[in-house]
């Protein structure tokens, strides 16, 4: 039994992660964290640093919630990571954030939230930026 | 650092006292063989100054090698974009260099449209790149935005090759 | 010939439309490449000179000048905002700075750092329009003798002081020298190291040579070795600057400037020592000490300030003597020798409207530099996304096309692999490339002067020392030879210099952001609260090499 949440530190992302842990709580199942960088780049502020990780740790820890959280940075997108651990994991339920995108620049730049909601095998729980 | 590792990286530099004393050898040897009159107007000769570099180059040689084997080391030079905590990735410098032999034997034949696609498609394939399509179209932009731009901008005629006459 | 009436011709020349936009043109491109990883003004300069053959000289020299003081902008903003110094001379800002910027004052960092490399730049071009002059007035009385010694002094100071070990620059500078006897002898006509092959008479092109040490080395380097955690840029706004940051502001401008100007224009004095040198006179002058290691807005003005006050110190020599002491002063000085320009004191008669135009422009770039990076700062952060890939084959790619377009030979691509192979070498082994590329751009020009030193001699050694003042230069060439010798004397215990302990001066309590492998290596010297940054050994030529 486990939940994966695709965290990035956004607003979105928070918001999935929030989603998440209520999920987790309610269920009382794993939670695996998935925040992962191509790292094809020098910066990547999708790619969360260890101040942040440190506080999604300690959050987690106070509501005991058995958890992992991973930061794969093997130069795959983002939809790939979150699906390989949903696949790995046998999850239950993805996690995903949503964010308002244009026509165009879902056009050009293609969605990740997209390619996991069409991808995935298990439920997919989409939550946007309150 | 184990010493297993320490012991190869210091050989490793030992063939860089091994280069410097056959750069040395080189330019004595070549100079040696050069041969010249004595001529008021130019005492010095084009032969000095290729001594005292080859002697220059020896005695670093000499000295690198007494260094390295007492345990001495070059640091490696560090960047913003550097991680020297990991080994050198050969996996990515050897492709690299491939795609850059592969531009010098088709950039006369071929000519730079396509040695010039080759050379950035290759290498940004060697550094990781997966967008095969979108870095193909890129490195043909790329290639013939050049061609181009040097021909009418500069004036310079890189050589067209096998698609002499469309271009 | 009046310095002003000059300068202000130079001004004329800079203003006209074209040209004004070479300089906007050479500070963006500057700041861009000083702002992304991989790149510095060097191997810009060098990737851009066979382009620019098509150009007007002044041009050129124009947009190179806008180069190499945009690289320096752009530097420190990464520094800032990454805790990443490209280049030895802006890790004292990336103490102070970055700590600044994590404490949600980035605008205020970088506004200091901006307004004061602005100011230092301003004051530091007219003490080199000033300086120059007198320069050239004091070499034009010199003859061979006096000019061979100098520039033998000049090799071997940058050979011997910087760097962090002295063995492995002399081997460098071997190496370049081998590199600069290529070719066809000019007095003799005979040819040297040629193997018989007739397109190596000519010697090895500057170009070609600048091209594959600077950016083939580098580029095969820097693929090597990856980074691979992805960094954090600190967001930031428009940089600005509160009533009471001025007032910390201005007194270490002004010191820095003291400090960095003097440094820059002496051979091998380089940015790193002046940096430092102005970040211990703040800390040890300000009213807010404790604050040093927190974010002192002192430890970022002062040392920006001496940074860029050396940037324009470097340029005397270049430009009054011919002597280059940083890796972008010598590929533009290259840059001279391939537009047939014979660089040296004669510069400022033969080339006099060049030159001045020169300076004005750097007058006029600095200015732009703070004009348009105070409002683009946070745009320059975005760049530091591009993926790598692209950077690193674009490098290349502008590379060989940059070489091959010089003779469109595909016997000049050869050379750029080999001698590009050779770069990543030195770059693994720890030799430093500055004294290689010194050793090519000086080497033949010294054995010019020593040749006809000694024809006036007939042969004479003597003929070496027939002037005062080449003389007096031996004599420093001997205690900056001997120094490490009597400095062992003095200091038995003292490990001796080339055994280099590759200490890592990762600032340790900056968490994950404060990368491994950060160019700040040897001797680390203990600043504030156990932050360490480099004493002077540290690799001077990183992001000129860049």
């Amino acid at each position: 039994m486990t939940i994966v949440v695709g965290y990035v530190p956004t607003p979105e992302g928070e918001a999935a992660l929030t989603q998440a842990i209520a999920e987790a709580r309610k269920n009382n199942t794993k939670l695996l964290v998935i925040n992962s960088s191509k790292g094809d780049a020098l910066v990547d502020n999708r790619y969360a640093q260890e101040p942040e990780i440190q506080s999604i740790e300690d959050r987690l820890a106070i509501q005991g919630i058995d958890h992992v959280i991973k930061q794969p940075v093997r130069g795959h997108d983002a939809a790939a990571e979150v699906l390989d651990a949903a696949e790995e994991n046998n999850a239950d339920l993805i996690v995903i954030g949503l964010r308002r995108r244009t026509p165009v620049g879902k056009l050009i730049m293609g969605s990740v939230s997209q390619r996991i909601l069409l991808e995935a095998d298990c439920p997919v729980l989409a939550v946007k930026a309150g | 650092m184990s010493s297993l590792t320490t012991g190869l990286k210091g050989r490793a530099e030992l063939g860089v006292a091994l280069l410097l004393g056959a750069a040395g050898v080189l330019v004595f040897l070549d100079a040696n063989g050069l041969v010249t009159p004595y001529s008021q107007s130019d005492p010095v000769g084009p032969k000095t100054v290729p001594y005292i570099v080859a002697g220059l180059l020896v005695v670093c040689a000499v000295l690198l090698a007494i260094n390295v084997i007492r345990g001495g080391q070059g640091e490696a030079e560090g960047g913003e974009d550097i991680d020297l905590t990991h080994p050198a990735d050969w996996k990515t410098i050897l492709p690299l260099a491939g795609a850059f032999i592969l531009n010098i034997l088709l950039i006369d034949w071929a000519g730079w449209v396509i040695s010039g696609t080759v050379l950035f498609w290759g290498s940004v394939l060697a550094l990781g790149s997966r967008r095969y399509v979108r870095d193909g179209l890129i490195s043909v932009a790329l290639s013939l935005l050049t061609f181009y731009g040097f021909y009418l901008g500069l004036g310079i005629a890189l050589p067209a090759g096998l698609l002499e006459g469309i271009l | 010939m009046d310095v002003w009436s000059s300068l202000m011709d130079g001004f004329a020349t800079a203003l006209t439309p074209m040209n004004f936009l070479y300089a906007v043109i050479g500070v963006l491109l500057g700041t861009a490449v000083g702002v992304l990883p991989g790149l510095g003004p060097a191997m810009t300069v060098a990737l851009l000179l066979p382009v620019t053959y098509a150009l007007e000289p002044t041009s050129a020299f124009i947009m190179f000048a806008g180069i190499y003081y945009g690289g320096m902008y752009g530097g420190s903003t990464t520094s800032i905002l990454l805790n990443t110094p490209g280049e030895s001379s802006s890790v004292v800002t990336a103490i102070e700075g970055n700590k600044m910027a994590k404490a949600g004052r980035a605008a205020q960092a970088l506004a200091t750092a901006a307004i004061g490399s602005f100011i230092a730049g301003t004051i530091g071009t007219a003490l080199l329009a000033v300086c120059a002059p007198i320069v050239v007035e004091f070499a034009v009385s010199l003859g061979a003798p006096s000019y061979f010694a100098i520039m033998v002094l000049a090799l071997l100071a940058v050979t011997a002081v910087l760097g962090s070990s002295r063995l492995r620059g002399f081997a460098s500078l071997g190496l370049g020298l081998a590199i600069g006897l290529v070719g066809i002898d000019s007095v003799t006509g005979q040819r040297r190291l040629t193997f018989g092959q007739p397109l190596l008479a000519d010697g090895l092109d500057i170009v070609v040579v600048a091209v594959a040490i600077f950016a083939v080395g580098e580029a095969l380097w820097v693929a090597a070795h990856l980074r691979r955690t992805p960094l954090h840029v600190i967001p930031v706004g428009r940089p600005w600057m509160g009533k009471k940051d001025w007032g910390r502001s201005w007194k270490p401008w002004l010191r820095g400037t003291a400090f960095g100007f003097p440094f820059g224009a002496l051979p091998a004095g380089g940015a790193e020592i002046p940096t430092f040198l102005s970040y211990v006179t703040e800390k040890r002058l300000s009213k807010h000490p404790e604050e040093f290691g927190k974010g002192a807005i002192e430890g970022v003005a002062g040392p920006e300030a001496a940074n860029n006050a050396a940037a324009a110190g470097t340029l005397t020599p270049m430009l009054a003597l011919g002597l280059p002491t940083n890796a972008t002063a010598a590929v533009m000085l290259a840059a001279f020798t391939s537009y047939g320009i014979q660089p040296g004191p004669q510069l400022f008669s033969s080339q006099g409207p060049l030159v001045w135009a020169l300076i004005a422009s750097l007058f006029i770039g600095n200015l732009l530099l703070l004009l348009i990076n105070l409002p683009l700062a946070p745009l320059w952060a975005k760049l530091l996304q591009l993926p790598r890939p692209y950077l690193y084959a674009g490098i290349l790619f502008f590379a060989t096309l940059g070489a091959y377009s010089v003779n469109l030979q595909a016997f000049d691509l050869v050379i750029l692999l080999v001698l590009g192979a050779l770069g990543f070498m030195m770059r693994r082994f720890g030799l430093p490339v500055l004294p290689l590329i010194l050793g090519v751009i000086l080497g033949p020009r010294i054995e010019g002067q020593l040749r006809k030193t000694l024809q006036l001699s007939a042969g004479d050694p003597v003929g070496l020392f027939s002037e005062p003042i080449a003389v007096v230069i031996y004599i420093i060439v001997g205690l900056i030879l001997a120094w490490p010798l009597l400095f062992k004397l003095v200091r038995r215990n003292r490990p001796a210099a080339n055994t280099v302990s590759t200490a890592e001066a990762t600032a340790a309590h900056s968490g994950s952001s404060a990368p491994a492998g950060n160019p700040v290596h040897a001797d680390n010297r203990v600043l504030a609260d156990g932050t360490a940054a480099s004493d002077s050994s540290a690799h001077q030529d990183k992001k000129e090499t860049p």
